[in-house]
């Protein structure tokens, strides 16, 4: 089943390609809704284990794969969100087969990533994921998308290189048979080498995270998207970094994650209030959103990087919901640019007439910006509370950015949404059909989640107390 | 036997039946050319070349030599060559359709072309200093020949260049070979390695300038820097089907030859490894970043070409064993991305100067086949997964990373980041929409270069998705082992 889950997309996007053009969207929606339904299953069953079978003897690369745990929470969050997006896709985009295809191809590469239990096959999805995301800039973007792109792709490889040179030295500097988590975690480096690599594979991380001082692709990357948000909704769901370090960067790298405990933490929290303080002088809703989600990265970060379980236990959680109402958002602001034909935050008065659209855009900033009752707030709260164990300062100042996030998002939406009506402002339509499920399931999902947080909780627990236990083993 | 007897050579005919095989098609494109159109001995070459295949596959595992091991027909020859094969193949394909326009359409052409390939398998099966050599000429000699065809200044021009510098490099080669045989007294890899060990330390001072001097040498054949300066003018002026063969082929052989000389006679020599692993450093930056400033698609994959040279040579500074094997895998997929983006170009381009990489903007709409196809290539050119150049990169860090060099592998890793930019631009630039007419020239799409362009595409995916189909075969440490001869 859970092979299923991953390549079903994929067949999905290899299918779209002969299927006629007006059953295009009915296609690509039945494949999203079957990846969830079987994600869904493999829930109830109570996870996927651990399934390895040889790819490359000769070479020790094996085909690992699991979803349990952490990994089912964020390919569940992953199924959901493509649903949202093709949902959304098919209705926004004219003649969408192509947007589609990607979708559901990224969709693979991104189950995949949460999948994978081999570093080669890590890496293999790692990549892959990648190729769809640039070819939905390079054929949707706007107009600079050139630029954005060699920024996009320069950043995010230079970090997987680093990483591979480092895989192939994590195996053969500890000799281990294969490249599967099992083994390479029996057969760890230690003293300096282990350092070393630590700091190639968490290039790739800080990139993908992304982790001050580098960021820079991001902004531009969401900013030069199509306008509709769909490829910045799959965008979000690519911050693997987080995950990656909590997988494979504390089990293979254990002395190294507690020696470089204190500076990883310390840009993890720059980051967070860094991004926010920007976010603060935004006039583009895009632009503000891409430092909105560095920002929420920059609290994962932390809370991975300060290894203590309440805060990694909150940094999942904030991993997967992030990913649900900030992209809903970003579906949100591609609903009001197709509306008023601007990206712009001081439009004003967009209230007076899509009441609808500004109730639901209000509550999931209130989700993003961590108001109790919503599953941000449980995040945030316990990685702050984890890591003020470990580092207090360090805790303290990234605390202030919850204060920073109230003001950016609010001060945004109120000259967009409230304020006073330009004259001779067009008049502007409310939701209407799919719009109210593309916003309202997310937002009812960060709810409930934030309210009764524990079918989450029971499945990222375990997981990040056996990950934990092989910190102290060390 | 008494001493004053006839001495008969020892010679072999199955060992030297792959080869022979190739030259019954070059002299046979020779003499029929007089009677038969050139397409009919294009047709006749590649059931030569696939003949050839057959007999080097039923090779496999006999251990056959001639002339006392002069020539071996070992599992290294039989991969490498079919390797070169497959590359020979695609060279006739793509020239089927484009060699008329390319004003090369004489029968001279095939006869140039099977004579240069019955050298470089002379290079992939040599046994001894002497047969390297010859089938270097061979090789050379129709390649200055091949670049030169096409009546332009600008082929005359990189003809000439290539004849030049390839001359030059040929004869610092032989001052190479010379140089081992004073110090070691013998011409054969097998000789040359048992008595490198061992040597008086004068003797070891001549092996080692010996060694550099065919460094350099072939250096000058698989273009690695400094010594690369024609590879860009040689490959972008001659008409693309021969810049195809120039730039798989021949650099196929070139490294099969490094392979044996230096994997297999010199494994034990000092001195050349460290000259070696500067020369590829120079390589990956030189390489990567001149790519990076072309405005001309065809002179980028030149560019490209050389930057891989870099990533190959890594794979020699690993031992023989992971070193060959990471080579065998690595030249066949570079062979197929490669040759595959260059039939491409060969279809679409307008005239032989190739195309201009703004010129790709919205091919997409307009060839989508052609368009997927290329991006494949050049997403397999730059090493990303799940194509096959993903391994192929990966087998190259991880046998000089074995070996010890890790900073070149950290070198290469950076220098990567700028190859991918370069691969990455044209590859988007071809799904941007775009309205402007059309530059491509019109009825190039033909069946046998569509062909060569599927056997490409299909080889690097499926070799990336299950390397092991291929990776199986070259990574049996044994057929490394003795690369000197046995």
């Amino acid at each position: 089943m859970i092979h299923f889950m991953i390549f079903l997309p994929l067949l999905g996007s290899l299918l779209l390609l002969i299927t006629p053009v007006r059953w295009r969207e009915e296609v690509a929606g039945f494949f999203a809704a079957a990846t969830l339904g079987l994600g869904i299953g493999i829930w109830r069953a109570g996870g996927a284990d651990l399934f390895s079978i040889n790819w490359v003897p000769s070479l020790g690369i094996t085909y690992s794969v699991a979803l349990d745990g952490v990994s089912l929470t964020l390919a569940l969050v992953t199924a959901f969100m493509t649903l949202i997006a093709i949902l959304y896709a098919s209705r926004r985009v004219a003649n969408p087969g192509t947007m589609l295809a990607l979708i559901l191809a990224m969709e693979t590469g991104l189950i995949g990533i949460f999948a994978a239990r081999d570093l080669i096959l890590f890496y293999v999805f790692f990549e892959d994921a990648l190729l769809p995301a640039l070819l939905m800039l390079a054929i949707y973007g706007k107009s600079h998308r050139m630029r954005a792109l060699v920024k996009f792709a320069a950043y995010t490889l230079f970090g997987s290189l680093l990483m591979l040179v480092s895989i192939i030295g994590i195996k053969s500097l500890g000799g281990s048979p294969t490249f599967a988590l099992v083994d390479l975690a029996a057969n760890t480096v230690t003293g300096p080498a282990q350092t070393w690599l630590y700091l190639g594979f968490l290039a790739a991380m800080a990139v993908k995270l992304p982790l001050w001082p580098l960021h820079a692709w991001l902004p531009d990357f969401h900013e030069q998207n199509h306008d509709s948000g769909i490829p910045d909704l799959m965008g979000t769901l690519y911050k693997v970094g987080g995950y990656g370090i909590f997988r494979f960067g504390i089990e293979l790298f254990p002395d190294a994650s507690e020696q470089l405990r204190p500076i990883l933490m310390g840009l993890a929290a720059f980051t967070a209030l860094y991004a926010a303080w920007i976010a603060f002088r935004q006039t583009n809703w895009k632009r503000l959103l891409a430092y909105a989600g560095l920002s929420h990265m920059g609290f994962v970060a932390l809370g991975v990087f300060s290894l203590n379980e309440t805060a990694v236990i909150g940094a999942m959680y904030l991993l997967a919901f992030q990913n649900v109402y900030t992209g809903a958002l970003f579906l949100a602001v591609g609903m009001l640019q197709e509306r008023i034909g601007s990206l712009d935050t001081r439009v004003g008065g967009v209230m007076n007439q899509a009441g609808a659209l500004g109730g639901l855009t209000m509550a999931l900033w209130f989700a993003s910006i961590a108001v109790p009752g919503f599953a941000g707030f449980v995040g945030e709260f316990s990685i702050l509370l984890g890591a003020y164990q470990v580092q207090p300062w360090i805790t303290f100042v990234a605390g202030l950015t919850t204060i920073a996030a109230a003001v950016y998002a609010l001060s945004a939406f109120q000259t967009t949404f409230w304020q006073g009506r330009p004259l001779g402002g067009i008049k502007v339509a409310d939701l209407h059909g799919t719009e109210w499920l593309v916003l309202g399931l997310p937002l009812a999902v960060a709810l409930f989640f934030g309210v009764y947080s524990a079918p989450a909780i029971n499945l990222i627990q375990p997981a990040v107390k056996t990950v934990l236990a092989a910190l102290g083993a060390n | 036997m008494p001493e004053s007897a006839l001495q008969i050579p020892d010679v072999k005919l199955a060992a030297m039946l792959p080869i022979l095989i190739v030259l019954a098609g070059a002299i046979a494109s020779t003499v029929l050319g007089f009677n038969l159109p050139r397409r009919a001995l294009t047709i006749i070459n590649l059931v030569m070349l696939v003949l050839s295949g057959v007999s080097m596959v039923t090779l496999w595992d006999s251990g056959a030599t001639a002339f006392g091991g002069g020539l071996q027909a070992d599992n290294a020859a039989i991969l490498l060559g079919l390797t070169i094969l497959v590359g020979s193949i695609m060279t006739l394909l793509v020239s089927l359709d484009t060699a008329y326009r390319a004003r090369v359409s004489f029968p001279e052409f095939d006869a140039m072309l099977m004579y240069a390939i019955t050298g470089t398998l002379l290079i992939a099966f040599s046994g001894d200093l002497i047969v390297m050599l010859i089938g270097l000429e061979i090789m050379s000699l129709s390649g200055y020949v091949l670049a030169t065809l096409q009546a332009s200044r600008r082929a005359e021009e990189s003809g000439l260049k290539y004849f030049l510098l390839g001359a030059v490099g040929s004869a610092i080669l032989i001052y190479g070979i010379a140089f081992v045989y004073g110090a070691t007294g013998s011409l054969s890899y097998a000789g040359i390695a048992a008595k490198a060990s061992g040597l008086t330390p004068a003797n070891v001072g001549i092996l080692v300038g010996g060694a550099l001097l065919m460094l350099a040498g072939f250096a000058f054949k698989v273009a690695l820097a400094p010594f690369h300066q024609w590879t860009p003018d040689v490959y972008g002026g001659a008409p693309t089907s021969v810049s195809l063969f120039l730039s798989t082929v021949v650099k196929v052989a070139a490294f099969a030859g490094m392979l044996r000389v230096f994997g297999g006679a010199l494994a034990d020599a000092p001195g050349w490894a460290s000259v070696l692993q500067i020369l590829t450093a120079a390589t990956l930056i030189i390489g990567n970043t001149a790519a990076l400033l072309q405005r001309n698609f065809k002179r980028m994959l030149a560019y490209s070409a050389v930057a891989h040279t870099g990533f190959l040579a890594m794979c020699l500074l690993g031992t023989p064993q992971a070193g060959g094997a990471a080579l065998g895998y690595y030249l066949l997929v570079y062979t197929l991305m490669t040759a595959a983006a260059l039939a491409v170009v060969a279809a679409l381009q307008r005239d032989e100067t190739g195309m201009e990489i703004d010129d790709l903007r919205g091919l997409y709409y307009r060839h989508p086949a052609y368009a997927v196809a290329l991006a494949v290539c050049l997403a397999s050119l730059a090493g990303l997964p799940p194509f096959a150049g993903f391994f192929g990169k990966y087998l190259a860090f991880q046998a000089a990373f074995q070996n010890g060099y890790v900073w070149i592998s950290v070198l290469a890793a950076l220098t990567s980041v700028a190859a991918l930019i370069y691969y990455l631009r044209p590859a988007m630039l071809m799904f941007m929409p775009d309205r402007t007419p059309a530059r491509e020239y019109p009825n190039g799409q033909r069946t046998p270069t569509n062909f060569a362009v599927v056997l490409g595409v299909l080889g690097v995916t499926v070799l990336g998705v299950l390397p092991n189909i291929w990776y199986g075969w070259v990574q049996n440490p044994a057929i490394w082992l003795f690369l000197a001869g046995r």
